[in-house]
């Protein structure tokens, strides 16, 4: 229903500017369209992966500028049309993507924005170096319109128009298919949206060369319709990721309408300026950037678009039914996984994992059968937590083997773990803020589900299992802790795992909480689940737990029923400290 | 001297502390006990400023801190110990300790506390140019609780100054407390996982557990109370 | 042999250049250790010293060396103000990652606003600083040692010098860096960490204004000549490793050196392509740089 909502729109937004492209007159009002929709093309490309994959990056006039110089240069070179020099533009742009994302990737936060803000400054150099300092478009005498070349700036509207729309359809493809939901939740939490499936690096990669092509393409229409001569500066120079960055954060990143918005706004005015001050006060229009950068991140940094959207979202508030439902008995559908014949579900062998120098895990071993909960304990800095993330590939064991249903699963990446069916819980609830809960399940339905309609069927019945489908359609901030670890544990679920990790589900929580915990990890165990579950409160894994394993400074002291465990003098020992046994015999006397 | 009534704090979106009141008088050690979790370096925190509170008043001799930002703290005389030490790496073992005696009213006090303090720790007089991140656990705990009486405090807030640290270690720096307590005119708030070796110490203290307070008391009244474990082991 | 003298004067005037980089990069330095904030705008305040240098010159004769340590007590009260006007409002504690995002951002922004008001009211006609240092050279032996050049990279070493001094011997300066250390750990000896950024940010903005002034001896002086610096800094910073002051000296003579030494080999036009590459390498195999902390993990 959203989606048919927003095609609406799109359909609506490109008519209307057909409809401007026949009404307006001037040749001055027809360039601004055209660059409105260059720009908005460009807007939309960079979002692709700096708003809805949140790697911000500063470099990418480098595919703008890839498609000017490549067009221009095959009609020089060879006469090629540049209606297929565009196409040769926007494929050399994939490649360079590919080539720079690879090792760039690596790289988070600040040091990807530096790493992408060479790139450009390298092309632009070697352009001048080459010889490219001006290469002017030669002009078509004959057959003009097989050169890009048209008298009537209308043809540059429908052009840039066209361009546009298909850039606008892919992001909105994007937004609702499972690579927009796992770019959204790696933009969040790179390391949750890899606990529940998400293949990360890749999903980087496409979103990478996915906006790299539009960006080409709007450069070789940009050359020809404004720019006639191509200069290094024109095209990889710091004002096209201005422009872009400006219309885009101005907008709103992360939603396709964002940047269509900011160009539609920032573009005329900044024309506009020009246009008339610009020749008393050159440079106004960079002031009026410059402010409208300054001002957006103190007052509105989500953007125009997702400010308008809360607005409108709290003048509407859905009263939402807030209950919260009574679980459903039923167990939600289990993919079907070839199980080994008898044997234990999780065998850990020799497990050592140390940073710094420090062993925070050593040779810890155990097994845990299938449909056991098994209860993991130990004083803070015994390890656990580590262990956890040694199970789920967060960190790499230097020694011995971890085998899930008797295949190897140590050295695996974590989405691949995850596919495998192993899930996990975080200390701390990471929900992705801006998904709504039911688009959080989806993340990790999408691990074994392509499509967006299966893999919303699956996480709605993975809510009902857990009782949250109520609250589905809201985001998940307000919720409260229970709730959130709820979802937490829905998500895993819903991504098909067959043991879940717990670690400390029941922090925060309060006896109530505890309760409808401890009462769900019951259910999960009688629709088929296994449980590994890290807690502090003793007591409530006492409840629970069918054995218990008990790490002191990263080694495995003692493992078996919770009675015997409790009562253990080397377990009492590393929870009340070494003195305690003897005082309470010499209490006794 | 301290009082906490009625805290409340949310960490990290989880409640951490629930509804916790206690009162800690002028020259008095108390000790904090109760299991991982429980929410005791949370406590500290708050006292210090380090985290804010959602309900609840902080007041430290006579004055309600409760929002008062933690370096104003520093300044009226509470130092912090924090759990994991957190010395200054890039720092060396000098010039830690000189910031411990950054506020005003230490550091016309600046080489005479120095002595001091090198009297208590001789290991820190000796590594005095060495970077402090290069030093062992032991030796940063050392620094950590160095700094902190650089800056003459009245209150001292110690977060399980033996967490990560080999038995023998362990032991020097209880004594070292146990010295500290003897020779100097403070109060003491300590954090402390191990029952014995926490409890010991102290004139008063307290167990903590899933946020809040289950026990309360002096010290021999709660070193004989075999109840403490329940609270560790849940039997 | 020939070859070893060109050799050698290129290595020198890369010193001699990079003495000044080195000053202009402690300043960026300093304030993302303290702040995390990676300050776009370093390059225009660069460009206002030379500014404010060149009118100390022009309107009262003043020499520019001299002029350019004028600068340095009114560029740190222009970065208190903008950092207590702007970059404080940034600080409301949310989510550390979308919070450096923002500061980037936000002093992009100010880059934009500085270059291109300076644009609409100075004249975009480069000027130069009327100075006799700029014509005649020092000669060692067969080497030319150019005069500004030299007394900029003095002046330069001094400054850092103090700032080293500042840093290591007195109070504030080590509190700061107990502040880049562990804010909170700082906070609890009764550090005022805001206030610490404060300091920082306006030391950093007046050593952009004074080496600002020194370049200005040497280099023309345009409204837009802040980006050409930006991005040396940027690579100096990157080198030395992000946080490190004496790590930013160090690459920030390095750079001087790099992009002299291209000359031996590659054109002119050529010769920024050498620090992009020192750029990219050092973030593709030691992101750390020489003497940077451990790099936040992806």
């Amino acid at each position: 229903m959203r989606r048919l909502r927003s095609l609406g729109t799109i359909a609506l937004v490109i008519a209307a500017t057909l409809a401007l492209t026949l009404l307006l007159q001037e040749r001055y009002h027809h360039r601004i369209l055209t660059l409105v929709l260059l720009w908005a093309t460009m807007g939309l490309a960079w979002n692709i992966i700096s708003g809805y994959a949140g790697q911000i990056s500063f470099g990418h006039q480098a595919f703008f500028g890839i498609g000017a110089y490549t067009t221009v240069l095959l009609i020089l070179s060879v006469r090629l049309t540049p209606w297929a020099g565009m196409l040769v533009g926007a494929a050399a742009a994939a490649v360079a993507a590919i080539v720079i994302g690879v090792p760039t990737f690596r790289l988070g936060g600040i040091y990807f924005a530096l790493a992408t803000l060479a790139y450009p400054l390298i092309f632009r150099i070697l352009m001048d170096f080459l010889g490219y300092q001006e290469v002017p478009i030669p002009l078509a005498t004959s057959r003009p319109g097989f050169y890009m070349q048209f008298a009537d700036p209308r043809a540059y509207d429908l052009l840039s128009l066209a361009v546009f729309a298909v850039t606008l359809l892919m992001s909105h493809w994007i937004e609702n298919s499972r690579l927009g939901y796992s770019l959204r939740a790696l933009k969040e939490n790179q390391h949750v949206a890899e606990a529940m499936g998400v293949d990360t690096f890749r999903c980087k990669m496409v979103a990478y060369v996915l906006s790299a092509i539009p960006a080409a393409l709007a450069g070789a229409i940009y050359a020809h319709a404004i720019l006639f001569v191509v200069t290094p500066d024109a095209v990889f120079g710091i004002q096209v990721i201005v422009q872009t960055l400006v219309l885009s954060l101005v907008g709103g990143a992360g939603s396709k309408w964002g940047p269509v918005l900011g160009a539609a706004l920032m573009v005329p005015v900044s024309e506009t300026l020009d246009a008339t001050i610009g020749d008393v006060l050159p440079g106004i229009h960079g002031v009026v950037y410059g402010l409208a950068l300054i001002l957006i991140m103190l007052f509105a940094p989500e953007g125009l678009y997702w400010r308008g959207h809360a607005l409108l979202r709290r003048r509407h508030a859905a009263p939402g039914s807030g209950r919260r439902g009574i679980a459903a008995p039923s167990s939600p559908s289990r993919p079907v996984r070839a199980t080994a014949v008898g044997g234990p579900l999780l065998e850990v062998a020799g497990v050592s994992v140390s940073f710094l120098g420090l062993r925070a895990v050593a040779d810890v071993s155990f097994s845990v059968a299938p449909g056991e909960i098994l209860g993991i304990i130990g004083p803070n800095g015994a390890g656990k937590t580590t262990l956890f993330n040694a199970l789920n590939g967060f960190l790499a064991s230097a020694r011995g083997t971890v085998r899930f249903r008797g295949e190897r699963i140590d050295g695996l990446a974590p989405n691949a773990i995850c596919r495998r069916g192993i899930g996990r819980t975080f200390q701390v609830p990471r929900t992705f803020a801006h998904l709504s809960v039911v688009e959080n399940v989806m993340v990790g339905a999408f691990a074994r589900e392509r499509h967006r309609g299966p893999a919303r069927e699956l996480a709605l019945q993975a809510l009902a299992f857990v009782g949250l489908e109520s609250h589905a359609d809201r985001p998940p901030v307000g919720l409260t802790t229970l709730d959130l670890r709820l979802l937490e544990l829905s998500r895993c679920v819903a991504t098909g795992a067959d043991l879940i990790l717990l670690d400390e589900p029941l922090a925060g929580l309060s006896r109530d909480g505890v309760t409808a915990i401890l009462g769900l990890i019951g259910r999960l165990r009688a629709a088929g689940f296994t449980v590994l579950l890290i807690e502090h409160t003793i007591r409530a894994l006492l409840q629970i737990a069918d054995r218990l394993v008990v790490l002191d400074h990263g080694s495995l002291i003692a493992a078996g029923l919770p009675g015997d465990v409790t009562k253990n003098p080397l377990v009492i020992e590393a929870y009340l400290g070494r003195r305690w046994l003897r005082h309470v015999e010499t209490l006794r006397t | 001297m301290l009082r906490l009534s009625g805290l409340s704090v949310v960490y990290e979106g989880l409640q951490a502390l629930s509804q916790v009141s206690l009162e800690i008088h002028e020259g008095e050690f108390f000790t904090i006990a109760g299991p991982n979790g429980a929410g005791k370096t949370t406590l500290l925190k708050a006292i210090a400023g380090g985290v804010g509170t959602a309900a609840g008043r902080i007041e430290y001799r006579g004055h309600d801190v409760t929002t008062t930002p933690a370096h104003l703290r520093a300044a009226l005389g509470m130092a912090h110990v924090p759990e994991g030490r957190h010395i200054f790496p890039s720092l060396t073992v000098l010039e830690n300790l000189e910031m411990g005696s950054y506020r005003a009213a230490a550091r016309t006090h600046r080489p005479q506390s120095l002595a001091e303090v090198f009297a208590l720790f001789p290991v820190l007089q000796q590594t005095r140019a060495r970077l402090a991140g290069t030093l062992s656990g032991g030796e940063q705990q050392m620094l950590a609780i160095g700094r902190a009486l650089m800056s003459r405090p009245e209150l001292l807030l110690l977060d399980e100054p033996s967490q990560g640290l080999a038995p023998l270690v362990v032991e020097m720096i209880f004594e070292v407390i146990a010295t500290i307590r003897r020779t100097r005119h403070l109060s003491i708030l300590l954090v402390e996982q191990r029952v014995v070796e926490g409890l010991e110490l102290c004139d008063r203290g307290a167990v903590l557990e899933i946020g809040r307070i289950v026990m309360e008391g002096d010290r021999d009244a709660l070193l004989n109370d075999e109840r403490i474990k329940s609270a560790y082991l849940g039997t | 042999m020939i070859f070893f003298t060109e050799a050698v004067q290129y290595l020198i005037t890369g010193l001699l250049v990079g003495g000044v980089y080195a000053l202009m990069s402690i300043g960026l330095a300093l304030i993302f250790g303290v702040m995390r904030v990676m300050n776009f705008a370093q390059g225009d305040f660069l460009m206002l010293g030379m500014y404010v240098t060149y009118y100390f010159a022009a309107a009262g004769g003043v020499d520019p060396l001299l002029g350019s340590l004028l600068a340095a007590p009114l560029f740190f009260l222009v970065g208190v103000v903008v950092y207590r006007t702007l970059l404080v409002r940034l600080r409301k504690g949310r989510d550390p990652q979308r919070e450096m995002d923002a500061q980037l951002i936000v002093t992009l922004g100010l880059s934009l606003l500085i270059s291109n008001a300076a644009l609409m009211t100075l004249s975009p006609t480069p000027r130069g600083l009327p100075s006799s240092y700029a014509t005649t050279p020092f000669l060692v032996g067969p080497l030319l040692i150019n005069q500004a050049r030299s007394y900029a990279f003095l002046l330069a070493i001094i400054l850092s010098v103090l700032v080293y001094a500042f840093l290591t011997r007195t109070d504030l300066g080590k509190a700061i860096r107990a502040a880049t250390d562990d804010a909170e750990a700082a906070a609890y000896q009764g550090i005022n960490v805001s206030r610490m950024h404060q300091v920082a940010f306006g030391i950093g903005i007046a050593l952009a204004g004074t080496a600002g002034g020194l370049v200005a001896t040497y280099h023309p002086i345009t409204p837009t000549v802040g980006m050409d610096f930006i991005v040396l800094m940027f690579v100096a910073v990157v080198l030395g490793g992000l946080g490190s002051v004496f790590g930013a000296f160090l690459g920030g003579l390095l750079i001087g050196v790099v992009q002299s030494l291209t000359l031996l080999f590659f054109p002119l036009q050529l010769q920024n392509i050498a620090i992009f590459a020192v750029l990219l390498l050092t973030l593709y195999l030691k992101p750390r740089g020489l003497f940077g902390q451990r790099v936040r993990e992806v």
